[in-house]
């Protein structure tokens, strides 16, 4: 079979660019440490969610100095926590989300950043997130889930740590 | 319609597509560029991201 | 001068039926967008009027009618177009032809009637039907049994579809045993070969999923699993939409230039690679699911990145062999060239722009296929700005321009409208670049797709420059632009369909074009294995088994019967 020479260097700058851009995926992931969701959060009854200790008080708990962990249903059509009300966390702190469904498939992505996964019934999206900057973002439905899909949104608020403390301190 | 309009035969070992490389040289190096943009100003330098 | 219509009446009507159905889905599918730009920026919101959800009936229609039925029934008529003449032979089967088109389009009437029954969630006879879970129905959310078991009629008829054209090339192979299979042939059986193994994982899942499932046989099915099995034919499905696009740039785009094409053996190296690596790509829909280890994912993404290769050459053999027909024009210099080709002649221009717009989606789609990237434009705007250049322009504005040169050779008549038509490719580049420029750049700012009002009450949207309301007009210009070159399209198409026949003797100027010159390296140049149809197949199930075996057996070891019940979408509707 013959190739021209012109086409014969397009073959190697193709390969070249194949390999460039499997390059820095694995680059991103193994030195930048960008980790994609899988399947660490396990799996679970849809019908018993309810009674899983995770998910049967929806909610945010402090597991560390600077760590965090959000237990968070995604339903037809609101976050919980979420929607009635915020997920508050403080600057500096990393937090792990457990988000699962109990109806049908919905997304969860923190509006313009990359902290963004699929929710899918019987399975639980884990991220673990690092929240270096004070700041609020909304947190949307980006999965289509039924007629009011639109309206499901909420609202997480990273605080400033000397707001964080007097929150703190206002609960004691 | 179409061929008409020729105004010479070129045979394969007399054409060179030298324009086509051209082109796909400049389409190759707005791929890199692109992509280098894309990767660096929006996904690394945008906020929060999951690392675990 | 004899043209197709004359040699071949049958197939002549046959792709005919194909195409009016194509273009019928391709009208209503375009008001469909039309809605749905308008809704979505908030310059008229008329669906609300009936409920805000419907705005989700519309965007079904949107997507089952463009990416199923426009896009399908378009590559049906123009391989049934492409095998007779390239094999100059008459499908030689009518009652099977008669059978597979009069499947199809049953199973589509029956879809959408299920989809626009959204409108009124009942119809009579069946109480309460609606089908809004869109293109990808994913449970749990549920469809009427009618949405399905459409699909499964349109789908099924396309396989016997296949058998028919590959019955056509068995009975020509028996009459020239030593010859090559025709370039047209070849990229016909190979994508029919691609999609036989795609589509398992759709049937299977609508089969021994859905169907029973609505109609309650099965109580409850595994989300992840069904979702999983949808892109195992969800991502082999685009290449389905763009191989007969493809195909019309190899064979017939170098010819409208006034040249050749530059590589046969190239040619089916590039489809050859589309057979074995379509399928095994398809979780990187799903580099964001819980359920599904990194490593399946991994591999998801480097085998598609390897699926660049095929579109990376097909770049250069096609761009080549237009600059042959530039040279041969008398085009000169290192990008002077492009002068010389025949911008004003719509069917070379349509498919033109339609392969820039290409290049363009390309870039998206190589960021779309960077497992980790994924995360900053997963499921937002990004995502049908980059399908809106692929399968709605390379593809969509393809198919359009093939038929100003298709028409006459099927119908016998010369195309009319003809300075319509030469406006019209412009038109839709032109309110594509805005539309799909506004898409990508909204997904980077968290704006999300296939929302009916993205406008939220807890945030703003934060742009580093230009603004949402920005957007948002580029998005109407765009939209508008695109209607209006869809009106160009219908009318020269209404107009050379019902005009008046060439005369016999040809007339002045009359004669219907359809003569394609051989590849300037032609198929004597292309090593024989190439055409060993049997040995890509079993390489493309051996990658497929690698990429899925272990995925499945993982996914279903949570239960395959079990998991979530149905959950109808019914909108509701105003009393």
């Amino acid at each position: 079979m013959e190739i021209h020479k012109y086409e014969k260097a397009w073959l190697v700058g193709a390969l070249v660019l194949i390999f460039f851009f499997i390059g820095t995926i694995a680059y991103v992931s193994a030195v930048v440490g960008v980790d994609m969701v899988d399947d660490s959060g396990g799996a679970l009854d849809v019908d018993e969610v309810s009674e899983d200790e995770r998910f049967a008080d929806p909610r945010v708990e402090q597991v560390g100095e600077d760590e965090y962990e959000v237990y968070m249903i995604a339903q037809q059509f609101i976050f919980r926590p979420g929607t009635h009300d915020t997920v508050d966390v403080p600057e500096n702190s990393e937090v792990t989300f457990y988000v699962t469904s109990i109806d049908v498939i919905h997304g969860f992505q923190l509006v313009g950043t990359n902290v963004n996964t699929m929710v899918i019934p019987g399975q639980v999206a884990e991220i673990t997130v690092e929240f270096d900057e004070p700041g609020e973002h909304g947190i949307i439905c980006n999965e289509y889930c039924g007629d009011a899909h639109a309206d499901m949104e909420g609202l997480l608020v990273v605080h400033p740590e000397d707001e964080w403390e007097e929150m703190q301190g206002g609960d004691g | 319609m179409g061929t008409e309009s020729r105004e010479k035969e070129i045979s394969h070992d007399e054409f060179d597509p030298i324009g086509t490389l051209a082109l796909i040289a400049v389409y190759f190096l707005i791929l890199v560029v692109m992509w280098i943009v894309m990767w660096y100003a929006e996904f690394l330098d945008g906020g929060p991201t999951v690392v675990g | 001068m004899a043209t197709f219509v004359d040699r071949f009446p049958f197939e002549a009507k046959v792709v005919r039926v194909a195409f009016a159905l194509s273009f019928l889905f391709l009208g209503l599918g375009g008001i469909g967008g039309m809605i749905q730009v308008l809704h979505r920026t908030g310059y008229l919101r008329f669906v609300e009027e009936i409920t805000g959800g419907t705005y989700y009936t519309v965007l079904t229609s949107h997507g089952v009618f463009l990416v199923v039925f426009f896009t399908i029934f378009f590559l049906v008529g123009v391989f049934t177009w492409a095998i007779t003449k390239d094999l100059d032979r008459e499908l030689g089967n009518p009652g099977l032809t008669k059978y597979w088109i009069t499947s199809m389009t049953v199973g589509a009437l029956l879809t959408s009637i299920a989809i626009l029954a959204g409108f009124t969630n009942e119809l009579p006879a069946l109480g309460e039907v609606s089908a809004d879970v869109l293109f990808t129905f994913y449970s749990p959310m549920g469809a009427h049994v009618l949405f399905y078991l459409g699909l499964a009629l349109f789908v099924t008829g396309s396989w016997v579809a296949g058998f028919d054209w590959f019955k056509t090339w068995w009975g020509w192979k028996k009459d020239n045993p030593d010859k090559r299979i025709p370039l047209m042939t070849f990229m016909v059986l190979t994508t029919m070969l691609m999609w036989y193994l795609g589509t398992l994982g759709v049937a299977v899942e609508v089969v021994f999923f859905l169907i029973p499932w609505s109609l309650g046989l099965v109580s409850e099915v595994n989300p992840l699993l069904t979702r999983t099995l949808f892109w195992f034919f969800g991502h082999m499905v685009v290449y389905f939409w763009l191989m007969p696009a493809y195909m019309m740039w190899y064979k017939i785009m170098p010819k409208l230039a006034g040249g050749r094409l530059f590589s046969d053996p190239l040619a089916r190296v590039v489809f050859v690679l589309f057979l074995i690596l379509s399928v095994p790509v398809g979780i990187h829909h799903q580099y964001l699911d819980p359920g599904i280890p990194e490593g399946f994912k991994f591999v998801a993404m480097t085998n598609t990145m390897f699926l660049l290769l095929p579109s990376l050459l097909t770049a250069f053999t096609v761009v080549a062999s237009v600059e042959h027909g530039a040279r041969q024009r008398g085009g000169k210099g290192y990008f002077g060239w492009l002068r010389a080709l025949p911008w004003g002649r719509p069917a070379f221009s349509g498919m033109a722009l339609a392969g820039i717009m290409f290049a363009a989606g390309g870039f998206s789609g190589m960021i779309n296929a960077g497992m980790n990237i994924n995360y900053l434009v997963h499921n937002s705007f990004w995502v049908p700005g980059h399908f809106h250049l692929t399968v709605g322009t390379a593809v969509a504005l393809t198919f359009m321009a093939a038929t100003y040169w298709l028409l006459p050779q099927l119908t016998g008549k010369p195309l009319a409208g003809v300075k319509a038509a030469a406006v019209q490719p412009y038109l839709w580049f032109i309110g594509m670049t805005f539309m799909s420029n506004a898409m990508h750049r909204g997904g980077l700012l968290g704006i999300p797709r296939r929302t009916s009002e993205p406008q939220y009450e807890q945030f703003d949207y934060e742009p580093v420059f230009g603004s949402v309301a920005e957007l948002d007009f580029q998005i109407v210009i765009g939209g508008a632009l695109l209607v209006a070159s869809l009106a160009l399209f219908f009318y020269s198409i209404i107009l050379t369909w019902f005009g008046s026949k060439v005369s016999a003797d040809g007339g002045e100027g009359e004669v219907i074009d359809d003569e394609i010159p051989p590849a300037l390296s032609g198929p004597e140049n292309a090593p024989r294995v190439l055409d060993n149809l049997k040995l890509w197949v079993g390489i493309a199930i051996l990658l497929i088994v690698l990429a899925y075996a272990l995925p499945f057996a993982d996914i279903a070891s949570d239960g395959i019967y079990e998991g979530s019940e149905y959950i109808p979408v019914m909108i509701e509707v105003l009393t």
